[in-house]
């Protein structure tokens, strides 16, 4: 879950580096570094982020180079841990962004034959394995070691003396940005925005060679092309600009995110596979995971189909009999417990389908094919506008399903998402800032949508936040309800509304603080809520929708009240590409 | 290096209900927000060095700027207390001469580059109803007074709010104002030259925005991103986004500007004068003239829309007219008689046969079949 950048050709190394590394910036925060080769190879490591750090890494001559933003896998985020690693006489520098699985056993026998090894690091162990097989050829030296490498890996590899880069790759995912006469890598696309919109993706298994004027890519010893793409993201949308957090900025964004995704549609063969699906799985993680439970409501009661949903870390290890369409969502694309579902289901000549917001991404290359969501880059941790993006796919297929019977409704939902945007929410944001826990209540689709709203509240406010189906409280939760604890019920008219107002009423007895959600108009949940959070009165489709923001609103602003920083939640990376 | 300041912060309250979501300098006329246009004629006289102030609904007018490709610096005026404390935002941007601009004003370069070249300067402008300005004093090229707003006016000329100063005018901003500060300056022996402008236009009340866009439009050039059927007949300049669908027999006069990801016609006509947002539909045998229609907006069949402004997302079934009259109203603290057709807020739902004669109808109204609408009707009201 770490970031890697690589920079070759006739600019500055270091600036490129540290402006790639400030984007990569959401995949890991504990700590980073950059090496370059000019006359000598130069390192610059420190612990916390690239902002505070970057000023020291100035002095660093030389126009090739490579860096690295860890999220701390093995051994503690502490200066010698961070990358880049190197081997024992200090000329050869290496970033790596996986996880080597036989590395106890590969430091043991370096060990043994003299290696002096520093850090606590998996990576340190592939420094010295290119040291050992280095005879004066530096990729065959690194093909050499890939040979005794188990695991995931995205690697760049720089040598003392030496004007090239080598890259490769395994489960880990890495992107070549190609200039005039000049080459970028990078864990994905962000850091190559400002340079360039042609970029080349590796697969698993490439090794690339690259000079400022020549890229040869390898797999298996044999050489292959890797076509040229183009990028359609554009490098504005990786700026915060004037707001305070990526993550507000991506908030406001929805209304164009989802709007893109519905517009964009869906081709002819991701049609046909939906249509003829008879029974449909989907796998996803964290947020991800959310919207598919949402999908899951909406879907079995607006189509009639059945939909099962697993949670991708789970799912390798306990799979059950699949049958029908698979679906891993994921924002990345690159979320290796997805990623490894998605493989099981393949084995299983499943149909796949990928519902991802980055092209390219290993996700689109294991799956027979792929619905891109359009949110464009999203660098807050916390996802915003990713999660309504990737209901936009969902509902796009439900829509497919009912054979376009809410083209109207989803063609102006970015409206109603773009209303509460302009709510105002700082009476909720009091009553939550005081607060140590949280409970979020919903029932059907409204369940998830309780259980996004206080992962986000956990995620970023660090105030504890639990999602609970509305009827599920009494079994147990209701123990911990005071007049400290804040319960958010979410409300929306239907067949649910009469049970949730009598759980709100429930909830009042026992003195906790409610606030509620219901739509524009309700008269009675003002009455017995201490707050009312109105919501667009519009179909349930979009219903879901503009609960989800204003959960965002609230747990952005709790956050901002108690300080915290709001884009590099504590501990956590955007993507998970660990198990 | 010359540096300019724009301040976008003020919602522009007279022109509610069309300020539900964005700052007055944010409104689209002929589908370009009010603010780029100062930002051209700065862009223009090589002025790059911009700092834009923003404050009310700042989260979209920072999304707007951000995708423009001029580098303007966004700082933010957390209340709306007057002009001089949104340049107080600024001040720390600031360390050069620099132009102070009002971003919900329309000012041509020519006008800049009459006043870069001077320092501690005002640019003004003659108006037929000096009273809603601050009403400018004039010996011999420099200001004597500035008469905020008053009843009887002593002449027709205005300030355009456009000033060019020194750095030094921090030390005179003691109260929330402006012209509080140039009366001090002027107390204190400044000299404060009054330059007329070339060409400058407000937008005081919604209606005005309709002249706006008419003067805007004069300025568009023409450019074809849609699908036009070959049967469509256009005339004049006329701009169409990519994504845009034209219908067959659909008649365009312009200036007309049409956004992008609309849906047109067919048999549809679209006279003058009209301005027509992204991601609109105009079912078929609809006519629009003299017309700002913003982003999401849906006009059923056999409407006639004339001299009406539209906000984002109104959804008005077939039959829809809009009727130009002239009848008093209160404005703000004002009674105003203006011919006009419509202004409607954002969202506002219409059933089939609804009329609306001289009206201004609020954000999210709802209006049942066959209504004639008229005169002032607030947010969120269902008309039965």
């Amino acid at each position: 879950m770490c970031g890697i950048v690589g920079y070759i050709g006739r600019r500055d190394a270091t600036p490129v580096l540290i402006s790639g590394l400030k984007r990569l910036e959401y995949r890991g925060y504990d700590s980073f570094g950059i090496a370059t080769v000019g006359s000598a190879l130069e390192i610059y490591k420190r612990t916390g982020s690239i902002s505070d750090g970057e000023a020291g890494a100035a002095g660093l001559q030389g126009s090739i180079g490579i860096g690295h933003t860890r999220w701390a896998g093995y051994g503690e985020p502490t200066v010698i841990n961070a990358h880049p690693q190197i081997d024992c006489e200090g000329k050869i520098a290496i970033v790596h962004n996986g996880v080597i699985e036989n590395y106890s056993d590969l430091k043991r026998e370096l060990e043994e034959r003299g290696h002096v090894f520093r850090s606590e690091t998996d990576t340190e162990a592939i420094a010295h394995l290119i040291e050992e097989h280095y005879d004066g050829d530096l990729l065959a030296a690194v093909n050499a070691t890939l040979s005794h490498l188990q695991g995931s890996y995205a690697l760049l590899v720089i040598m003392e003396d030496t004007e090239r880069i080598i890259a490769a790759r395994n489960a880990s995912p890495i992107v070549l940005g190609v200039g005039d006469s000049e080459f970028f890598a990078a864990s994905d696309l962000t850091p190559l925005l400002d340079y360039t919109e042609r970029v080349i993706y590796l697969d698993d298994g490439d090794v690339a060679d690259i000079t400022p004027d020549r890229l040869d890519i390898y797999n298996e010893g044999e050489k292959v092309e890797r076509p040229v793409e183009l990028v359609n993201w554009c490098v504005e949308d990786t700026r915060k600009g004037g707001f305070d957090h990526y993550m507000l900025k991506e908030i406001f964004e929805q209304p164009q995110s989802f709007y893109e995704t519905i517009r964009a549609g869906v081709d002819e063969g991701v049609r046909r596979m939906l249509m003829d699906a008879g029974e449909i799985t989907l796998v996803a993680c964290g947020t991800s995971y959310h919207t598919t439970l949402v999908f899951k409501y909406l879907a079995e009661s607006l189509c009639n189909i059945p939909i099962r949903i697993e949670m991708g870390s789970e799912f390798k290890y306990f799979t059950g009999p699949l049958r029908g369409l698979v679906i891993a969502v994921s924002q990345s694309g690159e979320t290796t417990d997805t990623i490894a579902a998605l493989n099981m289901a393949k084995a299983r000549n499943c149909p796949t389908l990928a519902i991802t917001n980055v092209q390219g991404s290993t996700l689109t290359r294991v799956a027979d094919r792929t619905l891109l969501m359009r949110a464009g880059p999203e660098i807050g941790v916390a996802a915003t506008k990713s999660y309504t993006a990737q209901l936009a796919a969902l509902i796009q297929i439900i829509n497919l399903r009912c054979e376009g019977m809410f083209n109207d409704i989803l063609s102006h939902a970015h409206l109603a998402i773009g209303d509460v945007l302009l709510y105002d929410v700082k009476d909720a944001v009091a009553l939550c800032s005081r607060a140590d826990h949280a409970f979020f209540i919903g029932r059907g689709p409204f369940y998830p949508v309780a259980m996004e709203g206080a992962l986000k509240m956990k995620e970023i406010s660090y105030v504890h936040a639990e999602g609970y189906a509305a009827g599920e409280l009494k079994h147990g939760p209701f123990a911990l309800l005071t007049p400290e604890t804040p319960v958010i019920a979410i409300c929306a008219p239907g067949s649910t509304y009469n049970v949730m107002v009598s759980n709100v009423k429930e909830v009042k007895a026992r003195r906790a603080p409610v606030i509620a959600l219901g739509v524009e108009g309700d008269t009675e949940l003002p009455e017995i809520a201490d707050i009312f959070i109105p919501i667009p009165d519009t179909h349930l489709l979009v219903q879901v929708l503009t609960a989800s923001v204003v959960l965002q609103l609230l747990a952005y602003h709790t956050a901002c009240a108690l300080g915290r920083d709001v884009d590099r939640p504590r501990n956590l990376a955007k993507s998970v590409t660990v198990e | 290096m010359m540096q300019a300041v724009i301040l976008a912060a003020g919602e522009g309250s007279r022109l509610r209900p069309l300020t539900r979501s964005k700052p007055k300098a944010m409104i689209p006329v002929a589908n370009r927000p009010i603010i780029e246009y100062v930002i051209d004629a700065l862009l223009e006289n090589a002025i790059r060095d911009i700092v834009v102030v923003v404050g009310y609904r700042k989260e979209h007018a920072i999304r707007y700027l951000n995708k423009l490709d001029a580098p303007v610096q966004v700082v933010v005026q957390e209340r709306q207390l007057g002009t001089a404390d949104a340049l107080r935002a600024a001040r720390s941007e600031i360390t050069e001469d620099f132009l102070l601009l009002p971003g919900d004003n329309y000012i041509n370069a020519e006008s800049v580059a009459r006043i870069k070249k001077e320092r501690n300067a005002m640019l003004v402008a003659e108006h037929p109803s000096p009273s809603d300005f601050g009403v400018v004093v004039i010996r011999e090229g420099v200001v004597r007074d500035i008469i905020e707003k008053p009843e009887g006016a002593p002449t027709f000329t205005v300030s355009t709010g456009i000033y060019s100063f020194t750095p030094d005018i921090f030390s005179y901003l003691h109260t929330n104002e402006i012209p509080d500060a140039l009366s001090a300056m002027i107390a204190s022996g400044h000299a404060i030259r009054a330059i007329p402008a070339d060409d400058w236009q407000d937008a005081i009340y919604p209606w005005d925005l309709l002249k706006l866009n008419s003067r805007m439009l004069k300025g568009i050039h023409p450019e074809i991103g849609g699908m036009v059927d070959a049967s469509v007949t256009r005339r004049g300049v006329v701009r169409i986004g990519t994504g845009t669908t034209i219908g067959p027999n659909t008649v365009i006069y312009g200036p007309v500007t049409i956004g992008c990801d609309c849906n047109i016609g067919p048999n549809t006509v679209i006279m003058p004068d009209s301005s027509i947002g992204d991601r609109v539909v105009l079912e078929p045998f609809t006519y629009v003239a003299d017309s700002i229609i913003m982003d999401d907006v849906t006009v059923g069949s056999h409407s006639r829309i004339v001299s009406a402004v539209f906000g984002q997302g109104c959804i008005l079934a077939d039959h829809t007219t809009t009727y130009a009259s002239a009848s008093f109203m209160e404005v703000g603290d004002r009674v105003l008689k203006e011919e006009f057709g419509a202004i409607l807020g954002d969202g506002v739902r219409a059933a089939p046969f609804t009329t609306f004669k001289n009206c201004i109808v609020g954000n999210g109204v709802t209006i049942g079949e066959g209504k004639t609408v008229t005169g002032l009707i607030e947010d969120s009201v269902r008309v039965i």
